[in-house]
C-alpha cells in the first residue's frame, strides 16, 4: 500500500484542520467551560463527564484533522510542484 | 499488609517472568544483521508500523504516573488531580501538528535524538548539549516515578517494604530493576515494544474490571462521589485547610489550565517520546497514530477515578494512614481490598509491568542522548556505528542508577511531582526544537540564553516549593504564585524562555552575530521516503540501516 505522496495542500482543508485541532484544545484548556457540577449525567457531575466524553470528541476531531492534512488522493495529483522535485518520488 | 498474599505475588511472579523471558526473546524479533547499530539498539530499526507504535507509544506514555501517581493525587486533593485528563486531551491535537515534520526531518538526516537535529539545523554544538543535557535530567526523575509506582505495589503485597532494614526493604525493587536493565541492555528498544503488547493488555483488562466491578461493590458512582466528596471537605491537619473539592475551586482553574497545557507541550519533548515518534516506519503511522492514541487517555480518566474509589473504601484509608499517609498506595490497596486475590494479582502486574516498559524507553532515550550529542560529539569525534552502540548499552544501566538518586532524595508525598519537575526542565527546549522545525529565524544564542534563563528560574521556584504543610522543605510542589496568579512553574518558565529568545534574536541580528550552518533542506521536513519503496536516500544523509520495502 502506497501512500501517495503529492505533498500539495489545500489551504482551506489545512485551515479547517487548525480549527479542528483548536477547538480541541481550548475545549480543555478553558477550565471556567467545565468546572461546575451541575448537569449531572447519572451520578456524575458535570466536571467528570464532560471531560470523559470531550477525549473521545477531540479523537474524531484529530482523525479528520488527519484526513484533511493527508496528502491529496494521486488521482487528482498532476506532475510534482517544483519544491517536491527531490522527494524521491520517481519510485512505482 | 505484612504477610504476602500468596495467590497474588504467584501471579505477579508467573507475569513477571513471562514479560522477562519476552524481553530477552525480542533482540530475535524483526532482527537485523547486527544489533550493533543505534537505529537498531535505539530505535528498534525504524521499522514500526501504526500497530506495533500504537502499542509501543501507548506503552510508553501511559506510566506509573498514570497507575499511581494521579490516582494518588485525586485521592488526596480531588478534582485538581484531574488536570492530567485535561492534559492528555489537549496533547494529542498539539502535537499531531509538530510529530510528523520531526519525524521526516529526522529521517532524511538519520537524526537518532532530538538534540541530533537541534544540532543540524542551527549547527550549534552547545545548544544540541543543552537539549541533551536537559533530555537526560529530565528522564531521571521520570525514571524515578516509574520504580516509586513498582514500590508501592511491592509495598501493598508485602514483599520487602515494611521491613526496617534499607537494603531488604528494597530488594525485591533491585531484582526487577537489574533485570529490566539486563533485557534492555541485550534487546534495546525492540524489548519494550514487545513487552508492551503484554503491559496494554493488562491494563485495558484490569481498567474495564475496575470501573464496573468496584463501583458496584461499593455501591455506586453516586455513593464515591459523595463520600469522596465529604471527605475532601475536611480540614486536613497538616495545612489547616480543606483536602481540596470535587470540582475546581476558581481560585485552582489557572493552576489547573496550565498544568495540563504545561505537560501537554512538554511531553513529546521528552527523550523517551521522541524515541517512540522516530521508530515509526512511515509519516503516516506518526499522524495516524495521534487520532489512535486517546483511546488510552480515556483509561487514564478512569483510573484516575480509583483514586475516588479508594476514598469511598475504608480499608484503603486505614491502609494509607497506616503507612504514614502514603497516598501512592491507594490504587493497590483498593486492589487488595476489592478484588479476589488472583485478580488484584493481575492488576498489580499491570501496574509493574506497565512501570518497567516506559523505564526501559527512558533509559534507552537518554542513553542515545548521551552517547550521540555528548560521547561521540565531545569525547570520540568518529565513533563507529558499533562502539556508539556500546556506550549507550552502558549508559541506559547507568541512567536507571542516577534514577535511583531522585526515588532516596526527593519528597514522596505525591510522586506526581517527580513527572512535573521533569516537565519544567524539558518544556525549555521546545523553542529550539518546535520553532526550529517551522522557522530558522531564532537565533541559536537567543536560543541558548532563553533556555538557561529559564532553567535556572524554573529550578529555584521548584526548589522554593515547599511541601503542602511543611514550611521550609524542598521540591516539594510545582505550583508558584506569579503575577498573583498560582500556575504551574513550567509555562512562567516557557514564557521567559521564549521572551528571552525573541528579543536576543533581534540584538544578535543587529549585532550580526554568525548564525551558523543549517543541513536541512525546507521539503525534507514534509518527507517520507519510506513511502515509496525504491525511493533513494538523498545523497546528503547518511544512509541508514534501511527500512524493510513496503508491499
Amino acid at each position: 500500500m502506497v501512500q501517495p505522496q503529492r505533498r500539495a495542500r489545500n489551504p482551506l482543508s489545512m485551515a479547517v484542520a487548525t480549527v479542528l485541532l483548536l477547538a480541541g484544545v481550548i475545549g480543555a484548556f478553558w477550565v471556567p467551560i467545565y468546572a461546575r457540577s451541575a448537569p449531572k449525567l447519572g451520578d456524575f457531575p458535570f466536571f467528570y463527564w464532560f471531560q470523559l466524553i470531550w477525549m473521545p470528541v477531540v479523537m474524531v476531531l484529530c482523525y479528520l484533522a488527519y484526513l484533511l492534512m493527508r496528502s491529496t488522493p494521486a488521482s487528482t495529483a498532476g506532475p510534482a510542484d517544483g519544491t517536491l522535485a527531490s522527494d524521491g518520488r520517481e519510485a512505482k | 499488609m505484612t504477610h504476602i498474599n500468596a495467590v497474588s505475588f504467584t501471579i505477579v511472579i508467573v507475569l513477571f517472568a513471562v514479560v522477562t523471558v519476552a524481553g530477552f526473546a525480542a533482540s530475535r524479533w524483526r532482527r537485523a544483521e547486527s544489533i550493533l547499530h543505534l537505529n537498531e539498539w535505539g530505535l528498534g530499526g525504524r521499522g514500526f508500523g501504526t500497530f506495533v507504535t500504537w502499542f509501543l507509544l501507548g506503552g510508553d506514555l501511559y506510566t506509573a504516573y498514570t497507575f499511581i501517581a494521579v490516582p494518588a493525587l485525586v485521592y488526596g486533593t480531588g478534582a485538581a488531580g484531574f488536570y492530567a485528563l485535561s492534559y492528555t486531551i489537549m496533547v494529542f491535537p498539539i502535537v499531531l501538528v509538530f510529530a510528523p515534520r520531526l519525524w521526516s526531518i529526522a529521517r532524511m538526516h538519520n537524526y537518532i535524538t532530538p538534540a541530533d537535529f537541534v544540532r543540524g539545523r542551527y549547527g550549534s554544538r552547545g545548544l544540541a548539549l543543552a537539549v541533551a543535557g536537559t533530555g537526560i535530567l529530565a528522564t531521571m526523575p521520570y525514571i524515578a516515578l516509574q520504580l516509586v509506582g513498582i514500590q508501592a505495589v511491592l509495598t501493598v503485597l508485602g514483599v520487602g517494604g515494611t521491613s526496617t532494614n534499607g537494603f531488604v526493604r528494597d530488594l525485591p525493587l533491585l531484582v526487577a530493576f537489574i533485570i529490566l536493565a539486563a533485557y534492555t541492555y541485550f534487546s534495546g528498544l525492540r524489548a519494550p515494544a514487545l513487552i508492551a503488547f503484554v503491559k496494554d493488555t493488562l491494563v485495558y483488562v484490569m481498567v474495564i474490571v475496575a470501573v464496573i466491578y468496584i463501583p458496584a461493590r461499593l455501591g455506586g458512582w453516586g455513593h464515591i462521589f459523595n463520600v469522596a466528596g465529604a471527605h475532601l471537605k475536611t480540614t486536613n491537619p497538616k495545612t489547616h485547610k480543606p483536602f481540596g473539592s470535587l470540582i475546581v475551586m476558581p481560585a485552582g482553574e489557572w493552576a489547573y489550565a496550565t498544568l495540563a497545557l504545561g505537560s501537554a507541550l512538554a511531553l513529546f519533548m521528552y527523550p523517551h517520546a521522541i524515541t517512540g515518534v522516530f521508530a515509526a516506519k512511515r509519516r503516516d503511522v506518526i499522524r495516524r497514530n495521534m487520532a489512535m492514541l486517546p483511546l488510552y487517555s480515556i483509561v487514564l480518566g478512569l483510573i484516575a477515578l480509583l483514586g475516588y474509589m479508594a476514598l469511598a473504601t475504608p480499608a484503603v484509608n486505614a491502609g494509607v494512614k497506616a503507612a504514614g499517609g502514603n497516598a501512592q498506595l491507594s490504587v493497590p490497596l483498593l486492589f487488595e481490598h476489592m478484588f479476589p486475590s488472583w485478580f488484584a494479582g493481575i492488576g498489580y502486574s499491570a501496574i509493574v509491568i506497565g512501570a518497567l516498559v516506559p523505564a526501559a524507553i527512558m533509559s534507552i532515550a537518554a542513553a542515545n542522548l548521551f552517547t550521540r550529542n555528548i560521547y561521540t560529539e565531545f569525547f570520540r569525534p568518529g565513533a563507529s556505528a558499533s562502539e556508539q552502540t556500546r556506550v549507550a548499552r552502558y549508559v541506559s544501566l547507568i541512567v536507571k542508577a542516577g534514577a535511583l538518586v531522585f526515588v532516596l532524595a526527593l519528597p514522596k508525598t505525591f510522586s506526581i511531582n517527580l513527572q512535573l519537575l521533569g516537565g519544567i526542565w524539558i518544556l525549555q527546549t521546545f523553542p529550539s526544537i518546535v520553532a526550529g522545525l517551522y522557522t530558522r529565524w531564532f537565533h541559536r544564542w537567543a536560543l541558548l540564553l532563553g533556555w538557561l534563563a529559564a532553567m535556572v528560574y524554573g529550578t529555584v521556584q521548584a526548589y522554593r516549593a515547599p511541601t503542602p504543610g511543611t514550611p521550609q522543605s524542598h521540591f516539594g510542589g510545582s505550583t508558584a504564585p506569579v503575577l498573583g496568579h498560582v500556575m504551574y512553574i513550567a509555562i512562567a518558565a516557557f514564557v521567559l524562555n521564549l521572551a528571552i529568545a525573541v528579543v536576543g534574536t533581534v540584538v544578535f541580528r543587529l549585532l550580526r552575530l554568525p548564525e551558523g550552518a543549517d543541513e536541512t533542506l525546507p521539503h525534507q521536513y514534509t518527507a517520507d521516503p519510506a513511502a515509496t519503496a525504491a525511493a533513494p536516500v538523498p545523497a546528503a544523509t547518511v544512509p541508514g540501516p534501511g527500512s524493510p520495502p513496503i508491499s
